[in-house]
């Protein structure tokens, strides 16, 4: 069978962007966007609620970032903060958000959307919720570049048609005047993509973009992510709670757990041993499609290694390292005290060796990177674990 | 083999479109058209595919919520087409089903314990020692505790719902569960606690598994057989390592070469770069619309190992195949095989491929 790539180039003017891009990163050598230290508050019934406490990442041209979390640990919030979308109830309360040197978070809100709309653009996961049902994709396509930029009605069609070209919409010319409806998921997915980059941003933020699509769909448009990405050199910072999909896209990866970074390391790294027992569990956890399964026909099947209970709820997060009621390394000093973010991690020199320093926030991080244990034959692994577990540390809600 | 429990024959649904006025029928959904297979007592089918595959339709079919078009659903050797209104509801019990959502398929208004005591009261059963205590065993079977019964679904964690869905379809003692996308609304972490679970019932309970879900992990981890559909079509079915180790069908490759691998050797790379290794396979296009599925196989029109064929064809290099053309747009089409873009394949032995011969050995990815 012959392997079928998507194929092709992207519109004239990219190389020229890409190239500008290029003298402006090295001529200040600081990253594109670096958040440093963010947290974000949300003020609830039950009193004040940390939702992300410490957040730091950086992104450079060229490179993606994954950021990794389960729901509530507070991946897609701090995506918020840093875009200036915050809803209300909700505020930073600590941190910087680093635009090119910039700090946003110094700025009015209003500056602060200002600044990002010009170099920062973002990707949600439900692309039909994020469009406007209303309007044409051709309108919404060039609705920031008519504002903004000042563009003709005529330059503004020619531009949206150029667009859509550029992530691959068949037919672009006829299709700029249909609705968000007329698209199917993986063509409005490329629509929402078309529009973040309608203003050339320095980096996008994609959150969750192919959690709603078949995987095929989704290997389409990851596939599109990175041409366009490579093409540009931007910044990617991709929010997901697919590992599966960082592996297959990411250069670096911060690992959060209940608003907090646990672990952040170069993609391969992280991988090939991973440095929190958080991290190495969700690992272990994924089921593989490559190996493993029943085997004998009577046999007793292998479980799946699982993380015992479940994330704690934000408003109520266990002293010490957040981990420890679900960790199997869990001591005395866990359960007391916080570990910090620790960077002191020697890690084996390889060729893509970026500037992005391993760092672990767990007691023994230093014990969990000897074990070296691989977790990706580890799927089928038999376990004593079940319900018995379950029951023993899942407790409802409210009690 | 073991005796099957669950069979169906030819099973058919088309939804009709309806417009204007008078309702009258404008286009027909074909949304499982013509699917058989068998389910074998403690075993577990997985039945894989992409949105609009049919596969959902066929296992509502399955549990008795939807009604068949055409074709038979056997349970224990008996049509539940041929039955009584009675000998339905008595056969229902033993086919239960556990629903994808576990936030929209409890009640919120009704406590965990009439929740799962329900299913007694609708087919009016008193089981043995009185319903509360057989809510409490439910419970205490699913990892709850008995006395949980008298909180409201608020006041679980997603994982925990899934679990009061499961008590409740296992409360008739049902044979055959059918199981939606039971672990795709979970976080990762509490997925793998969910399909554990799962498993230990089957092997305490010799229950059967009609195993519905789009993660080609999880059900390679848990199903003895899988059925990969396409476009309301069974395009494999096998024993699931074959499947997944040596896919026949063109379609099955593509999807599980498209499933994201948890390791960064294997990248999703733009076009140029070596990428995924030489067994990568990208799908053009989206599937098509199943008012309107292709004549022939319903693949063809996205197969590359047609379009492979097809060029070949066309140049005369393929002995006794002649190439038409095909294509979403009318001129803008290649060249397929003529029996591809004419006859609809059968599944036999394993694909329902008229190239499945052709189908190169499985490259596999190392990990």
């Amino acid at each position: 069978m012959r392997v079928r790539k998507a194929g092709g180039t992207g519109p004239e003017g990219t190389g020229r962007a890409a190239a500008e891009r290029d003298g402006r990163t090295a001529s200040s050598r600081a990253p594109l966007l670096e958040v440093r230290d963010l947290a974000v508050e949300f003020r609830t019934a039950e009193g004040t609620v940390r939702a992300v406490d410490g957040l730091s990442y950086r992104v450079d041209a060229g490179r993606t970032l994954a950021v990794v979390g389960e729901s509530g640990s507070g991946k897609s919030v701090s995506s918020l903060a840093v875009m200036g979308l915050l809803p209300d109830g909700a505020r930073v309360s600590r941190g910087q958000v680093l635009l090119a040197g910039e700090d946003l978070l110094t700025l009015s809100r209003r500056e602060h959307r200002d600044r990002c709309g010009d170099r920062v653009a973002m990707v949600f996961q439900d692309a039909l919720a994020a469009l406007n049902p209303v309007h044409t994709v051709g309108y919404q396509l060039t609705e920031a570049l008519r504002a903004r930029r000042g563009l003709s009605r005529r330059d503004a069609a020619r531009r949206a048609v150029e667009l859509l070209d550029l992530v691959r919409v068949p037919n672009a010319r006829g299709r700029v005047k249909d609705h968000p409806h007329q698209f199917s998921g993986g063509m409005r997915q490329r629509v929402m993509i078309a529009i973040a980059l309608a203003m050339d941003p320095d980096v996008l933020i994609a959150d969750e973009p192919t959690t709603a699509l078949d995987v095929t769909v989704q290997a389409q448009v990851l596939r599109l992510l990175a041409e366009i990405q490579a093409e540009r050199r931007m910044g990617l910072v991709l929010i997901t709670h697919d590992l599966g999909v960082v592996a297959g896209v990411a250069d670096d990866v911060t690992v959060m757990y209940a608003g907090r970074v646990v672990e952040r390391a170069p993609v391969r790294d992280t991988f090939r041993a991973p440095a929190h027992p958080y991290t190495r569990a969700l690992l272990r956890s994924i089921p593989s499609a490559a190996s493993g399964g029943p085997q004998g026909a009577d046999a007793r099947r292998p479980r799946l290694s699982v993380i015992p209970g479940r994330p704690p709820s934000p408003a109520a997060l266990p002293a010490g390292c957040a981990f420890h009621p679900r960790c199997d390394l869990a001591g005395d000093l866990c359960r007391s005290e916080r570990p910090p973010l620790t960077t002191a991690l020697t890690t084996q020199p390889h060729d893509d060796a970026s500037s992005y320093p391993r760092a672990s926030a767990c007691h023994f991080a230093a014990e969990v990177l000897a074990s070296h244990d691989v977790p990706a034959a580890a799927s089928g692994r038999p376990r004593p674990t079940g319900r018995r577990d379950a029951r023993e540390t899942e407790e409802p809600t409210d009690a | 083999m073991p005796e099957p429990v669950l069979e169906v024959r030819q099973l058919v649904r088309h939804f009709p479109v309806r417009r204007g006025l008078l309702r009258r029928t404008v286009a027909t959904v074909k949304a499982v058209d013509g699917v058989s297979f068998t389910l074998a007592a403690g075993r577990t089918l997985g039945l894989v595919g992409e949105s609009g595959s049919g596969k959902s339709t066929l296992a509502r079919m399955l549990a008795g919520i939807e009604r068949p078009t055409a074709g038979q659903v056997l349970v224990h050797g008996e049509d539940v087409a041929r039955l009584s209104r009675a000998g339905r509801k008595r056969l229902r019990r033993d086919v239960q089903m556990v629903f994808q959502d576990p936030y929209t398929s409890l009640n919120p208004r009704m406590s965990v314990g009439e929740i799962v005591g329900e299913p007694f009261a609708i087919h009016r059963i008193t089981p043995a020692g009185g319903r509360r205590a057989a809510v409490g065993e439910l419970l205490e079977l699913v990892g709850l505790e008995p006395g949980h019964a008298s909180r409201y679904p608020h006041q679980f964690s997603g994982g925990q719902r899934q679990r009061i869905g499961i008590a409740r379809a296992l409360a008739l003692r049902p044979g055959i569960l059918v199981c939606d996308e039971p672990v795709s609304a979970l976080d990762v972490s509490v997925q793998g606690q969910v399909v554990n679970l799962l498993q230990d019932l089957q092997e305490e309970l010799g229950l059967s598994y009609l195993f519905v879900a789009h993660d080609l992990g999880v059900v390679r981890h848990i199903a003895h057989e899988v059925a990969v559909m396409y476009l309301g079509h069974v395009v494999e079915h096998g024993p699931s390592g074959d499947v997944y180790d040596d896919a026949r069908h063109p379609y099955t490759r593509a999807l599980l070469s498209a499933a994201p691998v948890p390791d960064p050797a294997v990248r999703f790379a733009p076009a140029g770069d070596a990428g995924r290794g030489d067994g990568a396979i990208t799908l053009e296009g989206e599937p098509p619309s199943p008012t309107n599925p292709p004549a022939g196989c319903v693949f063809h029109t996205r197969c590359p190992l047609a379009r492979a064929l097809g060029s070949e064809a066309a140049d005369g290099a393929l002995a006794g195949e002649t190439a038409v053309l095909t294509g979403e747009r009318p001129g803008g089409g290649h060249h397929v095989p003529e029996r591809c873009a004419r006859t609809a394949p059968v599944l036999e032995p394993r694909a329902a491929c008229h190239f499945a011969r052709s189908v190169p050995a499985a490259v596999k990815v190392e990990s």
